[in-house]
């Protein structure tokens, strides 16, 4: 981010602040994406990846003075994010598995890659266990550093080093095990 | 392998956008909320509280004069009630006393 928009970031936030309520529309459709995508890959329901972003931006406006920077805000809705979705899913297990079917909603195939192979690792990643959701989704999707990951998270760094290293090995051995999927990956 | 397994990762989670309308819905939601907190301004809304505390204490004192004045009731019903006795007791004394009077007495005749 270029420091004019740091900048126009910042200027949002304490227009927000000030209770206009403009601003504060700029600063959700600023970090919706965000907020969104890991409720959505997270919870694998984009109805209820709704209800929990909605409930963060709510949460968001409540606490606006607590938010001391753009920095501090991404945290903020990060940790957020996780925490209600993690809440939801202890909650509701029902979502903890879920079918190999993928919600359209959920779907964001990139040019790039093997649109069969995604699809197939989110619905993986969906069946790990919640914590170790969090934690793929912050350095695979957040592009975030394990200590980021730990403070979001509120646990111990090693603690989130080790859920990425099963994880990783989970998934690896789970696309070994599915007749094409390990060439597939391969071969990209 | 593990390098192209996490670049499939980053490509497979990719950032969505959420559906369409949703920074509307989350602005419709946050006013409707400001409404319901904010139908006092802050430095009056000690106002509904003092009026409740005043309904409170009105009917407070409204039945601490009721029983009151019931008990006072009560009160000069068993002094009535008392008086009337003294009063029947009084004319009973004296409606012997006439009666004994105005007997003959036994000596007379005999």
């Amino acid at each position: 981010m270029t420091d004019g928009g740091a900048c126009s970031v910042c200027d949002s936030l304490a227009r927000a602040r000030s209770g206009d309520a403009s601003a504060f529309t700029e600063l959700v459709q600023r970090h919706q994406r965000t907020v969104y995508s890991l409720a959505l890959r997270m919870l694998a329901d984009a109805h209820l990846a709704e209800d929990i972003a909605q409930e963060v931006f709510i949460r968001l406006h409540r606490k606006l003075t607590l938010v001391q920077s753009d920095t501090h805000l991404l945290f903020w809705l990060r940790q957020v994010t996780t925490r209600l979705a993690i809440d939801r899913l202890r909650r509701e297990p029902r979502h903890e598995l879920l079918p190999l079917r993928e919600d359209p909603g959920i779907a964001a195939e990139s040019a790039d890659g093997d649109p069969l192979l995604q699809r197939h690792l989110r619905a993986l990643i969906a069946q790990l266990p919640p914590p170790a959701r969090a934690v793929v989704l912050l350095r695979y999707q957040e592009d975030m550093d394990p200590a980021d990951i730990a403070a979001v998270l509120e646990m111990p760094v090693n603690t989130v080093k080790s859920h990425l290293k099963r994880s990783l090995a989970s998934l690896r051995e789970k696309l070994d095990g599915t007749p094409g999927m390990a060439a597939a990956a391969e071969r990209r | 392998m593990s390098a192209d397994l996490e670049k499939q990762l980053r490509a497979a989670l990719r950032a969505v956008e959420p559906p369409a309308g949703f920074a509307a819905r989350v602005s419709a939601r946050t006013q409707h909320g400001r409404w319901r907190r904010g139908w006092l301004p802050m430095q009056q809304r000690w106002v509904p509280t003092a009026l409740a505390a005043s309904v409170l204490a009105a009917l407070l004192l409204g039945y601490g004069w009721q029983t009151h004045r019931e008990r006072q009731g009560l009160q000069a019903r068993q002094q009535l009630i008392e008086a009337l006795r003294v009063t029947g007791q009084k004319l009973d004394l004296a409606y012997r006393g006439v009666q004994e009077a105005s007997r003959p007495s036994d000596d007379t005749g005999a």
